[in-house]
């Protein structure tokens, strides 16, 4: 019984780490820019998609390929934010709306008739390799991934509160209007917003790939998860997002486990619902807010 | 694709008119666009001559089979192997010198697109009937694809003949015929194939909570107590989950020592990559569809290895089987799977029917293909090695073969008859 809770948790710790970089995507460019982005989790599939063809056309390890899938999305972030969301940026929030909402369905069907709906897996030697300890078992491609993952948003935390860049996203984020008058650059701490936000959507994606296959619709799967993950740990707080993240993940695996294995997303849902309604602005909001 | 010879007549016809509307404008040159009026018109009759004569068909015509498969779509990857083997069976039957009975005629494969879309395959049916004049027609492997197509058919009076598995294509059809075992029939065999691995069978059934794993996993529990097979755990999960660790770690304590795993291929990947990294000692039975594609293989890698499945054709059945293998290989890369290998077995059915029938009238060939009886040859190359079609289309042989996966290949395991290696033991 102790066994099989104490995998449980580790399963649901383990994924919970790719949720969270998903998530605190979300939460950052909701921070910062203000507006939801609905094609995080075509990122995520386009970094899948990147780690399988540099995997399999030049043979470099999905973990490896991170170094491109982070810069290229950072860069794609930073000129859909330029071209794209800084012209919709504005008092009325449907246009913004409407606008990653169809750059979901455009990346989404683009990408359904460049690589097929079929499923794409990287083999690598250790995506069936798992350590074992007592009864208990980690698989080591997720182990890495999670441990990539933390550390991302430790870096992530670090670029926060020590550069003047990180600081100004944070006051940003805080108030905007204010940031402003303190003599902020509104465009350029956006479009780092956004870039940052995106690469580690290919974070994700990369990370991911030797154990998980890519689809086209495979950002979806993830991208719910972490806007339960991003209202629960507070709107724009990327600490709350990463605990709420980590949480979610054990609440769906504690879900399957003991619940059944069709009622995973049940506790994450009853989860959601129950810190709504005791903590309406999220668990990382501020007491006597 | 319409017929070539009509369509050149008909762009022949259309061109010279265009100049002939044009020449009175410039009448300073008429003589010249007379002699270019006489010259284009000749041209179009020389055209229409020989556009018409092969159309009259005194000779050897043609025999156009329609061939409707997904090709598009998400349902293209198999649709597009069916294609490859269509186009092999047809030379096949075309190089032994195609249909004796009819001067030697050729088959003429005219491929429909599909594109894995009911309301598309319904329209493409309606459009391959109404603009060829067909013989008969195979497709589109997809249950759900094919009994909409096989509707069109039946009401067109043009035979259809399919390798989809699907039962309700065996009731109040006259023109559909299955010469391939029935998805009932599956069930029975893999749980039977429980069997082989321990006297003792406790299954441990996982299905996806859609009607496709509902459907068939209630067959699965219905037929469990009479082939004396106990099911230890029955649950459905959530299709396109992100990890199967939990439910692998239900199925580690409930303690069975098979597992059948109702999934489509993404889900049954994660399953068979998480058994592994659990280390559970259990033997995974993938059914049919994706799990027996060449792609699994390519997908999961060794971890596939002694993984059981079933099928309604394999390339090791005979030695028929394995020429059709060898030659598919050569054009493709991949193995024939079952749906390919299937598919030319078809052709030559298609093939014996005209034979006999000495006619590419429709009916006809439906009435020759009810009274097929063949025990050899391309047209017999299936598990039992014979094909006879009952009243209701089914094959009266028709029977599904255990396979499982051994050095990146498909190996007939099951049943004894058919088993052409042992059992890998996991």
């Amino acid at each position: 019984m102790w066994e099989t809770l104490a995998q449980a948790v580790i399963n649901g710790l383990l994924i919970g780490g790719i949720y969270a970089l998903v998530s605190i995507g979300v939460t950052l460019i909701f921070g910062v820019v203000k507006i939801v982005n609905f094609a995080q989790g075509e990122f995520v599939m386009i970094g899948m998609y990147i780690s399988f063809f540099l995997a399999t056309q030049f043979g470099i390890d999905p973990l490896v390929s991170l170094v491109v899938s982070m810069p290229v999305l950072f860069l794609a972030g930073v000129l859909i934010q330029h071209f794209l969301i800084r012209r919709v940026l504005g008092p009325n929030d449907m246009p913004q709306i409407f606008l990653t909402f169809a750059l979901s369905l455009l990346l989404l069907n683009l990408s359904l008739m460049l690589f097929s709906a079929n499923y794409r897996t990287v083999h690598t030697f250790y995506s069936d390799e798992a350590w074992h300890i007592g009864g208990l078992y980690i698989p080591v491609a997720k182990l890495i991934a999670f441990a990539v993952a933390m550390a991302l948003s430790g870096l992530l935390w670090v670029f926060l509160h020590t550069t003047d860049l990180g600081r100004a996203m944070r006051a940003a984020s805080q108030n905007r209007d204010v940031a402003m008058l303190m003599g902020i650059n509104p465009n350029r701490v956006f479009a780092v917003a956004f870039g940052t936000a995106l690469a580690l959507a290919g974070a994700a994606g990369s990370l991911l790939m030797p154990f998980y296959s890519a689809y086209p619709f495979v950002g979806q799967v993830f991208v719910l998860m972490a806007f339960v993950a991003v209202v629960m740990g507070t709107l724009g707080n990327v600490m709350g997002a990463l605990v709420a993240s980590l949480m979610m993940g054990v609440a769906e695996s504690l879900g399957i486990q003991f619940v059944g294995a069709d009622s995973g997303l049940i506790v994450v849902f009853a989860l959601l619902l129950l810190t709504l309604a005791f903590r309406p602005s999220g668990l990382g909001a501020r007491r006597g807010r | 694709m319409p017929p070539s010879h009509r369509g050149n007549a008909m762009t022949g016809d259309r061109k010279p008119s265009a100049i002939n509307n044009a020449a009175p404008t410039k009448a300073s040159r008429t003589k010249l666009n007379r002699r270019k009026f006489l010259v284009k018109t000749g041209g179009v009759l020389a055209a229409g001559a020989f556009g018409a004569v092969p159309l009259r068909g005194w000779a050897a015509d043609p025999i156009n089979i329609g061939a409707l498969y997904p090709s598009t779509g998400s349902m293209a990857q198999i649709g597009v192997g069916c294609v490859a083997a269509a186009k092999l069976a047809v030379d096949m039957v075309n190089e032994a010198g195609g249909i004796k009975s009819l001067g030697g005629a050729k088959l003429n494969l005219i491929v429909s697109d599909v594109q894995s879309d009911t309301t598309v395959t319904r329209t493409e049916t309606d459009r391959l009937i109404s603009g060829n004049k067909l013989s008969a027609i195979h497709g589109c492997y997809a249950s759900a694809l094919t009994l909409i197509a096989s509707e069109v058919c039946e009401r067109a009076h043009v035979p259809i003949i399919t390798g989809s598995s699907s039962d309700q294509l065996n009731k109040g059809r006259t023109y559909t015929f299955t010469p391939f075992a029935r998805a009932s029939q599956f069930a029975k065999a893999q749980l039977q194939m429980a069997k082989l691995v321990s006297e003792q069978a406790k299954v441990a059934v996982i299905f996806e909570n859609t009607a496709f794993g509902t459907s068939t996993s209630n067959g699965l529990k219905e037929l469990a107590p009479g082939e004396g097979v106990e099911i230890v755990m029955f649950e459905p999960y959530s299709a396109g989950f992100t990890d199967a660790s939990p439910l692998i770690n239900k199925v580690k304590a409930s303690g069975a020592n098979t597992l059948f795993s109702l999934s489509y291929l993404n889900d049954l990947i994660l399953i068979v990559r998480t058994v592994k990294q659990v280390g559970l000692n259990i033997a995974i039975n993938g059914g049919s569809g994706g799990f027996v594609m060449p792609d699994f293989y390519k997908n999961v890698g060794k971890a596939a290895e002694g993984l059981q499945g079933v099928a309604h054709w394999n390339h090791d059945v005979n030695d028929d089987a394995q020429k059709v293998n060898v030659e598919f290989k050569k054009r493709t890369g991949e193995f024939a799977f079952e749906y390919a290998g299937g598919l030319v077995a078809q052709t030559f059915m298609l093939a014996d029917a005209l034979e006999r029938a000495a006619s590419a009238d429709p009916k006809k060939v439906r009435e020759a293909l009810s009274t097929l009886d063949v025990s050899s040859g391309f047209a017999a190359m299936a598990p039992g090695g014979k094909v006879k079609f009952g009243p209701d289309g089914k094959n009266v042989y028709g029977r599904p073969v255990g396979v499982q996966w051994q050095n990146a290949d498909l190996a007939s395991i099951f049943p004894k008859e058919d088993a052409r290696a042992p059992l890998m033991k996991t």
